[in-house]
């Protein structure tokens, strides 16, 4: 079984952001970067197949587009239990949208022939929740999005999304699919330092953004907003005896 | 000239910030007042391979290098220094020595049972009248047919009350100095060595400081480290690569108080604005910030020249000198920032504080690395 799964690297949601002069993205110098949180939902969920069915039967593949830096979660990955690794460098992938994005993964791994694709069901910079659709809908195959369960029986994926109102739907699916995946899926793990290491001798894949670049942007970012100032916090302070009667008033104001 | 951390280091530090941060930050507190550093935590450190960061693989370590080695202790100290002392002594001071200074054999059973935690490592040196003057040890060995006799006491030992492996330093006539001394691998594990206390102290209440009493004390012939009389050599070149580790948790400690005393003059107002507008907060951050990323850059520096096969006693003493004194200056101006809440112990502030100090005083108080420093500058 071959399994791709399809990472983004994104802003440390604690970083200090700055707008940049243009005021349609964000001073990327200044910025920490991370694995995006729902992105480690779906390594997490390949790697627990992988250990379910047997490692010998299966193969993932990580895939991320990016400047350099974005080689660094490839490697989470690969630490986390990946096989290997295919690295798109494009220093302007941030100001692609999300249907060039995926036009762009597609182009790369059309004829991968993948059995189920993983990916994070949206990415905790821009938010827009549709590479993961696109790029299924570009391959040709089933897609179910934003998934709090997953199980697998010959050929055969049982899942569980989430739904509005905190209801459930349960789905099976036959292979190919690719797979949306949203938090409550899984604990993701910890890399073990050996297995860190471990990882440096994994291959990763290089190409360039032109390879793959066919089309031109539908959606361009026109602004970026801080947001507004609405209500300010308020701390309090002294024992709790002095506390608890003031947070009392307070909620009750609000209600 | 590259001051970037690789990717590799990137990643690795990220992945220990995010444990530290959302795992090991849970019990910090609990395990200052526990006087213990909590089972749980054992057992995950176990499990991520932090017992080995950079043995080799062969023998169960992860392989890594000595600046993976900083980034680890770094990061945990950040959120709890006692779990960051535990590694170093463990690593530097116990492991160290097997792999730089081991038979094959004394590696492959000692070292593969450190690598993975399944033993917690110490270093036996320090004695009632031997702290500093390492050559004044009075544990005394006799030589017998097939093993060695020792007997004698030993203070102030980091993770001693792991009762796991031990490398204890012995003379065979105190009048030798040192020029008398051996150092011995021992399984702490065994009647004759016996724990007289583990101290109450200040700081890093966590770990174990413990006293021992051996009395007769049977250890194979096989299990000298080096040659007879090779200890004291043995013992500066471990102290040496000891200094590395503690400067990293000197460091994680000073940049650990920092980011509290951060978040706290953000919130913070008195007389209607934020303690982080006021120009004499914000002057303090700013020393602060200065002598972290100064102590960064030497410690970083040390491990750079160490995984590079250079010369690094010096830029060891040096970031030892200078991180634990980062560490004292920084959760002293943190507190002082937190005002009366800095000194309560709901925040976390306190305990800094008070495990900074013993950075500046154990692997080589500061005085000795000026010692080491100046001879080094003088002596050639």
């Amino acid at each position: 079984m071959k399994i791709l799964v399809s990472i983004k690297q994104v802003p440390d949601l604690e970083s200090r952001f700055k707008l940049n002069e243009k005021g349609n993205w964000v001073v990327e110098s200044d910025l920490a970067f991370r694995l995006n949180e729902y992105d480690e939902y779906a390594i997490e969920e390949a790697v627990r197949l992988k250990e379910k069915i047997g490692t010998d039967d299966v193969d993932i593949t990580v895939l991320s587009i990016g400047p350099e830096r974005v080689k660094e979660v490839i490697k989470k990955a690969l630490a986390m239990g990946i096989d290997r690794g295919i690295y798109i460098k494009d220093n302007e992938a941030f100001s692609k949208d999300p249907f060039r994005i995926a036009t762009i993964i597609h182009e790369c791994v059309k004829d991968h022939g993948y059995d189920i694709i993983f990916t994070g069901m949206q990415s905790n910079d821009r938010s827009s929740c549709q590479v993961g659709v696109f790029l299924g809908e570009l391959l040709g195959i089933s897609t179910i999005t934003t998934i709090i369960g997953f199980e697998y029986n010959n050929n055969v994926v049982t899942v569980k999304r989430e739904l509005e109102g905190g209801k459930k739907m349960v789905l099976k699916c036959r292979l190919p699919l690719l797979l949306t995946c949203q938090l409550g899926l899984n604990t993701p793990r910890y890399p073990t330092l050996p297995n860190i290491m471990k990882a440096k001798k994994k291959e990763i894949k290089e190409y360039d953004v032109n390879d793959f670049d066919k089309i031109t942007n539908n959606i361009t970012i026109t602004k970026l907003n801080y947001p507004e100032k609405k209500s300010k916090a308020e701390f309090l302070e002294g024992s709790v005896s002095d506390i608890a009667p003031k947070l009392v008033k307070i909620i009750k104001s609000k209600i | 000239m590259d001051f970037e951390l690789t990717e590799d280091h990137k990643m690795l530090q990220g992945v220990v910030r995010d444990f530290a941060k959302n795992e090991l930050s849970k019990y910090s507190k609990l395990n200052d007042q526990q006087h213990k550093i909590a089972d749980e935590i054992i057992i995950r450190l176990k499990e991520l391979g932090f017992f080995g960061v950079y043995l080799p693989e062969e023998y169960g370590g992860a392989g890594l290098d000595i600046m993976s080695y900083i980034i680890v202790i770094e990061e945990l100290s950040k959120f709890c220094s006692a779990t960051g002392v535990l590694i170093s002594a463990h690593t530097s001071l116990c492991c160290d020595p097997i792999y730089q200074f081991g038979s094959e054999q004394q590696k492959s059973k000692y070292l593969s049972m450190l690598a993975t935690g399944e033993k917690i490592g110490c270093i036996l040196l320090t004695e009632p009248d031997a702290g500093s003057d390492v050559a004044a040890i009075s544990t005394e060995y006799i030589v017998k047919d097939d093993y060695y006799l020792i007997n004698g006491s030993k203070i102030f030992i980091t993770n001693g009350g792991y009762k796991g492996i031990g490398i204890l330093f012995a003379t065979k006539d105190k009048a030798l100095r040192h020029k008398g001394l051996s150092a011995f691998i021992v399984d702490l594990n065994s009647d004759s060595v016996e724990i007289i206390k583990n101290e109450d102290k200040m700081g890093i209440r966590g770990t174990f400081t413990t006293a021992f009493a051996i009395n007769n004390l049977k250890v194979p012939k096989e299990n000298l480290l080096g040659k007879e009389g090779d200890g004291f050599k043995i013992a500066m070149a471990t102290l040496n690569g000891g200094r590395i580790g503690i400067a990293a948790q000197a460091l994680g400690i000073a940049e650990g108080a920092f980011d509290k005393a951060k978040e706290y003059a953000k919130i913070r107002k008195q007389f209607g604005k934020s303690l982080s507008e006021f120009q004499a907060i914000q002057f303090k951050f700013a020393d602060m910030a200065t002598k972290i990323e100064t102590a960064k850059l030497i410690t970083y520096k040390a491990g750079w020249l160490k995984d590079n096969g250079k010369t690094n006693a010096m830029e060891s003493a040096m970031c030892k000198l200078y991180a634990s004194n980062t560490a004292m200056f920084v959760t002293n101006e943190a507190l002082q920032i937190h005002g009366g809440y800095g000194y309560i112990c709901d925040y976390e502030i306190e305990r800094m504080f008070r495990d900074a100090k013993i950075t500046e005083i154990y692997e080589g108080t500061s005085e000795i690395q000026k010692i080491v420093i100046s001879n080094m500058l003088f002596k050639g």
